[in-house]
């Protein structure tokens, strides 16, 4: 039970990092794999608060995610000025620059060994320590971010991001602001990561950067490509299909040094026959 | 002398050598459909983005309504007043047509995601009061049972009229349209024109880009003829038509 | 005598990175794809050739055997995958999704299929060394520059003046008129991958020799390759050669003032800068 608990938990974690990923990569057309370094600054912003007592955790939570919002515009901003496959290298660069942050800024993230001992969240003095009230905080966490997403992704706001991601020249001769449109998606994709990396590093209570690196902004492309692009639905399903791959593969005989290879392979595999075969996956539309 | 509505004055631009505009001046009054003929590359379209701030002149200036619009952005220009429509008309495809129109409607409630997620029974409200207004665009146009479809499954002509709805949405006084009847015929043609003279009835001042001089012996009320992006002349339709060296420009000799 | 040898280190690693880059370039410049997988090429090269020594081969076959098989494996990469996804009329974004899957692939099947620490070749030759004023070199970083520098020669005098090369340059260009004309631009972005293919195989191998091989480093030597593209202007394969020298060059000498372990994030963050300020590149025209 406690096992399935976890997966559950994890899953709502993913569930808010797709939704900032389709938020991005889906609605807006910005493509990005340094959604994970986001994650990755929202976990050690907490951890670092939580461990070092520098306050609570719902004020940490707070901090990551405002951490998390102005990082998210700073890394965006080239992909508004810059064409393009310029800001694909961008992104990727950004990525790598915030795995060898956390590598090796010892004095803040602990380096390679990472953090450990991260105490658990705590809801106005209520600490939250057995597996079943964090999943219903995660839960929690992540129904509020569903609703969030579907509230702005049904207003004028969607509405406009869909528009330019069709035709940004347009958006601009009919008045609307590009730019800041974009750069309030980023914000809000930002605020996801950061509570995902919050929760994320109080569930796990240890945290390295392994992560939050390339591999799993490959990942977070994969649930988003699996569920399905531009639909909550799709954000949905996505994390909790690719999380239940592990679990499938313990039932294969594979030597356990080999078990993250072949689990990241195969969503790179899964990245392949959904770009071929179903561009809009389970439940989405086409990218 | 009273100010006209929109002056051009003394537009320079070079593409990489070509000059694009040379010294394009001209002014068109409030009310009239103005067209701007002239032969291809004659830098209509050239003229079009500068005045509405997607391409940055050299020199010169454009003043609309006495204001200055020099280095203004394009939003701020379709906020002022002049909304542009494009010859390859740039509708969102995957998108109703209603969406297409809605999405032009000028200071919506929840177009940011804070007021959108913070005040959802407010947007709400409004999206429908832009959805109303939407509506009623499109009955003008003529578009008015096609509100649901998938802007891509309409028909050219259909589209076009759909590029104006747009436009109108904006809320400007000034149209540019790009080429309005280009690949048009018959009823299609005989439709976008009647709407073009029954927005100039209600008050809507239009700059044209038409090439088919039947339709600009119909709908102008004045001429600007541009060769080389310079204003060669301008003048009523009939005093264009009847200069023998604006023809021989316009149609190569063909005559 | 530190700055020389770093100098003349930074040297070696940018001949190779600016094949890395070229030949990125190449696929780049005419295919319009954003070839990520092309680091898993670059890696997979490595790797066979460490097979092929274990199996009692001398290094030279896996340089001549290896650049073959991965020129293969170029063609299968653009017949079974980009072509397929172009013939969807995929979107940009779709093509870099799955290439970025290739990659994922490709570099987790290395780690399970051979190892996933740090491989070593066995040969001896490699590691002996050749002190020269003051500046020690062992024999695979002597046949790094050797080999890099050559073919990069070959590869700009085969784009000039052969027929294939031409044809790459026109298809390049004009994708629509190639097809107009004839020159089959299908046929040609299968021939730029065998060739890409090929010649990312030698550096893959080469730096193997010198520091042994890992599954997940090509990434960042290939985006440190592209960073040298766009620097160097899309197209020009002298650009992206010379900037990958300068830029390893430079990523050295930063070791006299900071950890090594910083000089990757430093390059991709004077990068995202440099982007801020000039979005369409260096040599980018106005």
């Amino acid at each position: 039970m406690e096992y399935f608990y976890s997966y559950l938990i994890l899953a709502s974690i993913f569930v808010v990092l797709g939704l900032a990923t389709n938020l991005l990569v889906g609605i807006a057309g910005i493509f990005s794999v340094s959604q994970a370094a986001i994650f990755g600054v929202g976990a050690y912003v907490t951890a670092y608060c939580l461990v070092n007592e520098v306050m609570g955790f719902l004020p940490a939570v707070a901090c990551a995610a405002g951490a998390c919002l102005l990082l998210n515009i700073v890394i965006t901003l080239p992909a508004l000025r810059v064409a393009g496959d310029y800001f694909v290298v961008t992104s990727f660069g950004i990525q790598l620059l915030a795995t060898a942050a956390f590598l090796n800024w010892n004095g803040a993230t602990g380096g390679a060994s990472g953090m450990a001992a991260i105490p658990p969240a705590d809801l106005f003095g209520y600490a939250i320590e057995d597996t079943g009230s964090m999943l219903l905080l995660c839960v929690a966490a992540m129904l509020l971010c569903c609703l969030a997403f579907y509230l702005a992704m049904n207003s004028p706001y969607g509405r406009l991001l869909r528009a330019i991601r069709e035709d940004e020249l347009a958006v601009a001769a009919s008045g609307k602001p590009v730019i800041p449109a974009k750069a309030a998606a980023a914000a809000l994709a930002g605020v996801f990561g950061g509570v995902a990396g919050s929760l994320y590093a109080t569930f796990l209570s240890f945290i390295d950067p392994s992560s939050f690196d390339l591999n799993a902004s490959v990942l977070l492309l994969s649930m988003v490509v699996v569920g399905g692009a531009r639909t909550l639905a799709g954000s949905i399903i996505g994390p909790f299909v690719l999380l239940a791959l592990p679990q499938v593969l313990t039932m294969v005989e594979i030597p356990s040094t080999m078990a993250a290879g072949v689990r990241q392979g195969l969503y790179g595999a899964l990245l392949i026959a959904f770009m071929l075969f179903r561009p809009q996956g389970l439940a989405g539309q086409k990218l | 002398m009273t100010v006209p509505f929109l002056q051009v004055s003394g537009l320079n631009k070079n593409f990489g050598g070509l000059q694009a505009l040379r010294d394009c001046s001209f002014a068109i009054e409030k009310g009239r459909i103005t067209c701007l003929v002239g032969p291809n590359g004659a830098g209509k379209t050239t003229v079009f983005n500068a005045i509405t701030g997607f391409l940055r002149p050299e020199s010169g200036s454009v003043q609309f309504q006495g204001r200055s619009l020099d280095r203004l952005p394009p939003r701020a220009i379709v906020r002022s007043g002049i909304a542009r429509s494009f010859q390859n008309l740039r509708l969102y495809a995957d998108m109703t047509v209603l969406e297409n129109v809605t999405s032009a409607l000028p200071g919506q409630f929840g177009e940011q995601p804070l007021s959108a997620i913070f005040r959802p029974f407010r947007t709400a409200r409004a999206m429908r009061q832009a959805n109303e207004q939407a509506a009623g665009i499109l009955e003008h146009v003529g578009l008015g049972d096609q509100a649901r479809v998938w802007t891509r499954n309409l028909s050219y002509g259909e589209q076009k009229l759909l590029c104006i709805a747009r436009l109108l949405a904006t809320g400007a006084d000034l149209l540019l349209l790009d080429e309005p009847t280009s690949g048009l015929s018959g009823e299609a043609l005989d439709r976008v024109m009647a709407l073009l003279r029954r927005l100039q009835a209600e008050g809507k001042s239009q700059l044209v880009v038409e090439h088919n001089t039947r339709v600009v012996m119909a709908i102008a009320d004045e001429v600007v003829f541009l060769h080389g992006g310079h204003v060669l002349a301008q003048g009523s339709p009939a005093e264009i038509t009847a200069d023998p060296a604006l023809a021989e420009i316009y149609f190569g000799g063909a005559l | 005598m530190l700055l020389l040898q770093l100098l003349v280190n930074g040297l070696v690693t940018g001949c190779a990175l600016g094949v890395v880059a070229f030949s990125f370039s190449l696929v780049y410049s005419t295919t319009k794809i954003f070839h990520v997988a092309h680091a898993g090429v670059y890696t997979l090269a490595g790797y066979l050739a460490w097979s092929l020594a274990r199996a009692g081969m001398p290094d030279i076959v896996g340089l001549i055997v290896v650049p073959v098989v991965c020129a293969g494996f170029g063609v299968v990469i653009q017949r079974l995958l980009y072509d397929p996804l172009a013939q969807r009329r995929a979107t940009h974004l779709v093509v870099l999704i799955a290439s970025l899957g290739l990659l994922a692939i490709v570099q987790n099947a290395i780690a399970v299929l051979w190892s996933p620490d740090i491989l070593h070749f066995d040969s001896t030759w490699r590691v002996q060394t050749i002190k020269l004023v003051g500046v020690t070199l062992n024999y695979a970083q002597i046949a790094t520059v050797v080999v890099s520098v050559a073919l990069y020669g070959a590869t700009l005098f085969a784009t000039r003046h052969t027929g294939i090369g031409k044809r790459i340059r026109a298809v390049a260009s004009n994708p629509f008129l190639a097809e107009l004309t004839r020159l089959h631009p299908r046929r040609t972005y299968a021939m730029v991958m065998a060739l890409a293919s090929a010649l990312v195989a030698v550096p893959g191998m080469l730096v193997g020799f010198d520091l042994g091989l890992q599954p997940y480093t090509g990434t960042t030597v290939l985006l440190t390759g592209t960073v040298a593209v766009i620097a160097g202007g899309v197209g020009s394969l002298t650009g992206a050669f010379l900037v990958s020298i300068v830029v390893t060059v430079l990523q050295n000498l930063s070791l006299l003032v900071m950890p090594g372990q910083w000089s990757v994030g430093i390059t991709f963050l004077i990068f995202v800068a440099f982007m801020l300020v000039r979005p369409r590149g260096l040599f980018a025209a106005a």
